[in-house]
């Protein structure tokens, strides 16, 4: 609580006149009040113990885990595939010995006259 | 406030987890939780009434105001400590005011935009006329010294209003005020020498 000691003539004067106040409310007004505070009273008379936050807080704390646990299970068997197209098709490529080497022949005019000539042969069968 | 159920509640729950006597002992100090809290709501009701009409100048607002706060704290907090009610009290007071004002502003902002609003809802031009009344130095002539003050105080910035009120109505040091109003020590001591500067400019010379 404050100590009034500390402060100034005005200070106390303004405390005074403002407490002075407060406690001349008018009898309407004190019964509101009073009615006011008895409605919260009634709230945590008519509260059931089991609503307590200390009760309600294990079993909360177990469904959250359990909820987090859910979401990462969950998102590591989804995992999205459009950042790994690249490598897949990387990891196809050096798999296929002969594709590997086409990739890498730079005489590119040769390799579609060989093409060419593969399809007249089995044509000409 | 020494002798206080809910810190004993605090204390001895734990010691009960998982015991069949945890039901009986939570219903057994219900009584004398809520017998400590209305001891605390009677002893600063007023107060916080008077507190809440300076602040929206609005009886029936004031009155919704420390009602859901009592009701706020009676729901959620009374089973902390009772040392910690108080901060906690004005706290959430400090909060309904400034919703009930923010609530307030929205709705003449949103009816004076509505061409439609009803002539019951629109603005009342004798309300936003000036205040006639010729100020603080005619109130303390008519012997209305506490009025002035009261007019003035709800003239200052919310802040200071807020850090004068705790301060002097209230009657909370800078450490509570500062945990009621959500700030530093430093900021209450600033808004506070603000508005006492102020008020002084106003009402020194009749309050001496």
């Amino acid at each position: 609580m404050s100590n009034d000691t500390d402060k100034s003539p005005f200070e106390r004067r303004a405390a005074e006149l403002l407490r002075e106040s407060a406690d001349s409310l008018d009898a309407a007004t004190r019964s509101k009040l009073t009615q006011g505070r008895h409605a919260a009273l009634d709230n945590i008379r008519s509260r059931p113990a089991w609503l307590d936050l200390r009760v309600l807080a294990p079993g909360g704390a177990v469904a959250a885990a359990a909820i987090v646990a859910v979401v990462f299970w969950t998102g590591a068997n989804h995992r999205p595939v459009t950042d790994g197209g690249g490598a897949l098709d990387d990891i196809e490529l050096l798999a296929d010995a002969d594709a590997y080497e086409i990739s890498q022949e730079s005489d590119l005019d040769f390799i579609e006259w060989a093409a060419t000539q593969g399809e007249k042969d089995v044509a000409g069968t | 406030m020494s002798s206080c159920p809910a810190t004993y509640v605090s204390a001895t729950l734990p010691a009960l987890a998982d015991s069949p006597r945890r039901d009986i002992f939570l219903s057994a100090t219900t009584d004398s939780t809520s017998q400590a809290l209305n001891a605390f709501l009677a002893s600063v009701e007023r107060r916080a009434f008077r507190t809440a009409q300076i602040a929206l100048r609005h009886e029936q607002d004031a009155l919704d105001a420390v009602q859901d706060a009592m009701l706020q704290l009676a729901r959620r907090y009374a089973r902390r400590p009772s040392e910690e009610w108080r901060p906690l009290f004005y706290r959430i007071l400090e909060n309904r005011i400034r919703d009930l004002q923010r609530r307030r502003t929205v709705r003449a902002r949103v009816l004076a935009f509505l061409p439609w609003s009803s002539e019951e809802d629109e603005d009342n031009p004798v309300e936003r006329a000036p205040d006639p009344a010729p100020g603080p130095a005619a109130e303390v002539e008519g012997g209305q010294i506490g009025s002035a003050l009261q007019a003035a105080v709800g003239r200052l910035p919310a802040r200071q209003r807020e850090a004068f009120l705790l301060r002097n109505l209230e009657g909370l040091d800078v450490a509570e005020t500062a945990a009621a109003m959500g700030c530093s020590e430093g900021s209450v001591k600033t808004h506070y020498s603000r508005a006492v500067h102020a008020l002084r400019e106003q009402l020194g010379e009749f309050m001496t």
